[in-house]
């Protein structure tokens, strides 16, 4: 009898620091994450999370940022999400599952050391990083590419690969920021058609063709290819003059997730400056202004970013696919 | 003594002797089982799927399902998929034939090793097997830059599009044809050639006059394994089509819902369904050709090997180890000199030289490890399943469902045919929501996974009991009859003898393919049971071709070692178990 009254006591005890003591404290449970980051990351990220907080069960689950779209929708479709947080590619797609009311905003979280407007302002979803598509070159190419236009040239004829809007997410934006930036717009794009582009697979593709030399000029994410230059690859990125374009990685909590204590403290571990250095750490450009950048890219203020509506994407996302697939399909 | 032991035995007797009783009540219950397992894992995801396609939550619209197959996009992408299944089925046909034969009826050297080899060569992953091949051809193939072959940078690959996917996929898919054949060689018995001898016959005219006619049912059977697997491959098409913009039917539904997500399941579904249509034709086409059965035989002694070779011994055996060398050693250099440098493009010397890719996937990622054990699990759990069912399921289907026959074997045949991707979204809205019942959600668990592959591999592993089922004679079972053993009986003593070793090769067969299974393991894995498919790809997607080559050689260092592990326990099995013993 006696010990049971003191298991009781011992729950209600728990109950209670759950409930009204210190929040790193009272996290606990199971937490899903569905991610696109690349397992590497995606595994350092929980474990640096674990790593603050030990009660809290996390898991990831890891795929490109279409495919765990199919998976969510799927589970969407059947009525049971499995996810509690998703970090996803870019904010078009989080645009869209907020105007479907699939994501929980998180009023509470502390977004003061960020610049206004990299966060979506309802604070549904979070930027965590800053990924920026610019072009990579097999050192052996003729060619040192310094603008987008270049790639147009005759020496990259036939030579350059892209990543699909259709296989990436981070790719979709790209092309809606080039065609809206450039001032030949999709003419652009049906001269790279005309250069011989091939235009399939996603960014990690394009990092073979073009470090294996099937390829020697690709249009890319800037952490591949920075990454694997550190390493030895013979591969070299490139800012073009006009800017680059960029996705931020966001963070969101899925509508219904059965654990919001763990999936808030997920939040703000990665908006927090120490979560923010376990991506510097990795090799991405930090999306808080007061953590550095890693080695290999120029200063923040350098990297020239081209401008970018999230709403307005989102409205146009459809169509400019479909252009895309009709120049390159 | 005797007094104990049979004692002993009694109580293990009688729930043998009930069994009948309860699960098969007279002569319409193996019939009803075998409908009801087709239904299981063929009828239900494809109604499933049927549903989703025409009535998209439940609302009945057509329309999308007939725009998704009269577009440009899903004519070409069948034309490519009969095209590239078609005439790799061929080329497998042709390099399968004539490896079975030489290993099977010749006197060439070094057959254990060969037929080992070209065995084992079938575990490797399409997709590996592509991505290999891919690396070998490369402009920074190390195993070409050794020869002084490699191509100049900034050359093609000439790998990509439908002659290497033809190509690939034919080298891929010989050892299926290899091992169905040899099941049927060891069907022919001795007596006929030597009957053949007698009459002055040579080997080649025993080869083709007798043999070959006599193998036909085997024949038609690899033939059509290999073109259903063509139809269905995702890996192969995905790693050296979807680059050029080459699509199948598997990739472009792959590609649609990957792209569009959600919004193009009821298109991908009705894409999925032109998939299970292809299929249907090759088996339909298969049923035309297969309608005049050749005779059945009485197996006394085995088929040994008649021809020798003589002076051509040699130069065959130098033959088949070159086929083996491209088809196996240089790729598998290639995807070593990948996992053993720092990064992509770096070349391969003693001062680049790491090993650290491995001790990322072996070590420092709990999900590989996790993965190693998922994967054994799955693939081992569904060959025993399969295997002992498809004993049953061949007696039931060649011998008690008549008319039904055919109609079954296509329900059984369709998630086969669809592929990975399709299967598995047809699951998960299967059983995505509570069971009916129990009120458990598959959805998240291993047994998810687990009935998708028994739906999605039980046509393989039928294929073998089926055609040594279509051999044998009735007879024994009609003696059975008359002396009055039960249906349970005749399949437990007459049966299941007969066709232990076809059931062992499709346990085999299921569990190599399965083990490195990815496309339908890649949307219901979830966090837990992860398969090693998935962890490779995705590793492979995410730019780490080091890493997921670490993995795949890793993944097939595990197959090696449990194959010399069955090697060495097959002198303990029946003769014949093993295919690479020949």
């Amino acid at each position: 009898m006696q010990r049971k009254a003191l298991g009781a006591l011992t729950v209600a005890a728990g109950l209670l620091v759950a409930t009204f003591g210190a929040r790193a404290e009272g996290v606990e449970g199971k937490l899903v994450l569905y991610t696109s980051q690349p397992n590497t990351d995606a595994q350092q990220t929980i474990d640096a999370f674990k790593a603050k907080y030990p009660k809290v069960d996390i898991s990831f689950v890891r795929d490109g940022t279409p495919r765990i779209l199919a998976k969510l929708r799927a589970e969407f479709e059947a009525g049971a999400p499995q996810a509690d947080v998703l970090l996803i590619a870019d904010s078009v797609t989080m645009e869209g599952l907020k105007k479907e009311g699939r994501l929980e905003a998180y009023d509470k979280a502390d977004v003061s050391a960020y610049p206004a407007g990299i966060h979506d302002p309802a604070k549904f979803w979070f930027a965590t990083k800053l990924i920026t598509t610019g072009i990579v070159y097999n050192t052996k190419a003729t060619m040192q590419p310094k603008s987008w236009l270049d790639l147009t040239r005759p020496e990259a004829k036939n030579q350059i690969a892209m990543p699909s809007p259709l296989n990436s997410g981070a790719a979709l934006i790209h092309t809606i920021t080039l065609t809206s930036n450039l001032k030949d717009g999709w003419k652009y794009y049906e001269a790279l058609k005309d250069n011989g582009t091939v235009a399939a697979g996603a960014n990690g593709d394009i990092l073979r063709q073009v470090a294996t030399g099937e390829k020697l000029y690709g249009m890319i994410v800037d952490f591949m290819p920075i990454r694997e230059k550190a390493k030895g690859a013979p591969v070299a990125f490139v800012f073009p003059v006009e800017g680059v374009s960029s996705v931020s990685e966001p963070v969101a909590v899925l509508k219904g997730t059965k654990n919001s204590a763990a999936a808030h403290a997920f939040i703000d571990f990665v908006l927090s400056k120490e979560g923010q250095e376990v991506a510097l750490k990795q090799g991405y450009v930090p999306a808080r202004p007061d953590v550095a950048l890693p080695a290999g890219y120029p200063a923040r203020d350098a990297i020239k970013l081209m401008p970018f509506d999230a709403a307005k994407a989102l409205a146009e996302s459809a169509a400019a696919r479909k252009h895309f697939g009709s120049i390159f399909e | 003594m005797t007094l104990v032991l049979r004692q002993s035995r009694k109580p293990e007797r009688a729930p043998a002797l009930r069994l009948p009783q309860f699960l098969m009540p007279a002569e319409a219950g193996l019939p009803a089982l075998v409908v009801a397992a087709a239904v299981l894992f063929g009828g239900l995801p494809f109604l499933r799927l049927l549903l989703a396609a025409v009535a998209p939550g439940w609302q009945l619209a057509p329309a999308i399902a007939v725009e998704a197959l009269t577009s440009r996009a899903a004519v070409a992408a069948t034309l490519h998929t009969l095209d590239t299944s078609f005439f790799s089925a061929l080329g497998a046909l042709a390099i399968g034939t004539v490896t079975a034969l030489a290993l099977g009826v010749t006197d060439v050297r070094g057959k254990r090793p060969l037929a080992f080899g070209f065995v084992f060569s079938m575990m490797i992953a399409p997709q590996v097997a592509a991505l290999a091949f891919l690396s070998l051809l490369a402009p920074n193939s190390q195993v070409l830059m050794l020869l002084g072959l490699a191509p100049e940078p900034g050359t093609t690959n000439p790998l990509l599009g439908r002659g290497g996917i033809i190509l690939v996929m034919a080298l891929h898919h010989a050892p299926l044809v290899a091992i169905t054949l040899w099941t049927g060689l060891r069907s022919i018995p001795h007596s006929l050639v030597e009957a053949a001898q007698m009459e002055g016959a040579g080997p080649a005219t025993i080869t083709a006059r007798i043999v070959l006619p006599v193998l036909r049912p085997q024949l038609i059977a690899a033939g059509l394994i290999a073109f259903v697997a063509g139809v269905g491959n995702f890996g192969i098409p995905a790693l050296l089509g979807l680059p050029v913009n080459y699509l199948t039917l598997p990739t472009l539904i792959y590609r649609r819902l990957s792209s569009f997500g959600p919004e193009s399941l009821p298109e991908a579904a009705a894409l999925a369904l032109l998939v299970g249509m292809v299929a249907a034709l090759g088996i339909l086409a298969g049923m035309v050709v297969s309608r005049r059965r050749g005779g059945k035989v009485e197996i006394e002694r085995p088929l040994e090997p008649y021809w020798r070779l003589g002076p051509a011994r040699g130069l065959v055996t130098a033959a088949l180890c070159l086929l083996l060398a491209v088809k196996l050693c240089l790729p598998f250099a290639a995807l070593l000199s990948e996992a053993l440098t720092p990064a992509l493009g770096v070349p391969l010397t003693w001062h680049s030289l790491t090993f650290d890719k491995f001790a990322e996937v072996l070590f420092r990622q709990a999900v590989t490890i996790r993965a190693f054990w998922n994967s054994f699990w799955f693939a081992a759990t569904a060959a025993a399943l399969l295997s002992l069912g498809s004993i049953a399921f061949a007696y039931g289907l060649e011998r008690r469902m008549g008319k039904l026959r055919r109609a079954a074997e296509l329900v059984v045949e369709l998630p086969y045919a669809l592929p990975g991707v399709v299967l598995a979204i047809a699951c998960i809205l299967l059983f995505l929501r509570p069971l009916p019942g129990i009120g458990i959600s598959l959805y998240g668990t291993p047994f998810i996974i687990l009935f998708a592959y028994l739906a999605r591999f039980l046509p393989l592993a039928l294929k073998a009991p089926l055609a040594a089922m279509a051999q044998i004679e009735a007879h024994h079972e009609e003696a059975a009859r008359l002396d009055g053993a039960g249906l349970w009986q005749m399949l437990r003593f007459i049966v299941a003898p007969i066709l232990a070793p076809a059931a062992a090769v499709s346990a085999l067969m299921v569990f190599l393919i399965a083990f490195n299974e990815l496309t339908v393991s890649a949307l219901l894995w979830s966090s837990g049971t992860e398969t090693l498919g998935v962890v490779l790809f995705s590793l492979k997607e995410a730019g780490l071709a080091g890493e997921a080559a670490a993995i795949a050689i890793s993944a097939s260092a595990v197959i090696l070692a449990a194959m010399l592990l069955l090697d060495l326990l097959g002198r303990r099995l029946p003769p014949n178990v093993l295919p690479w013993r020949i």
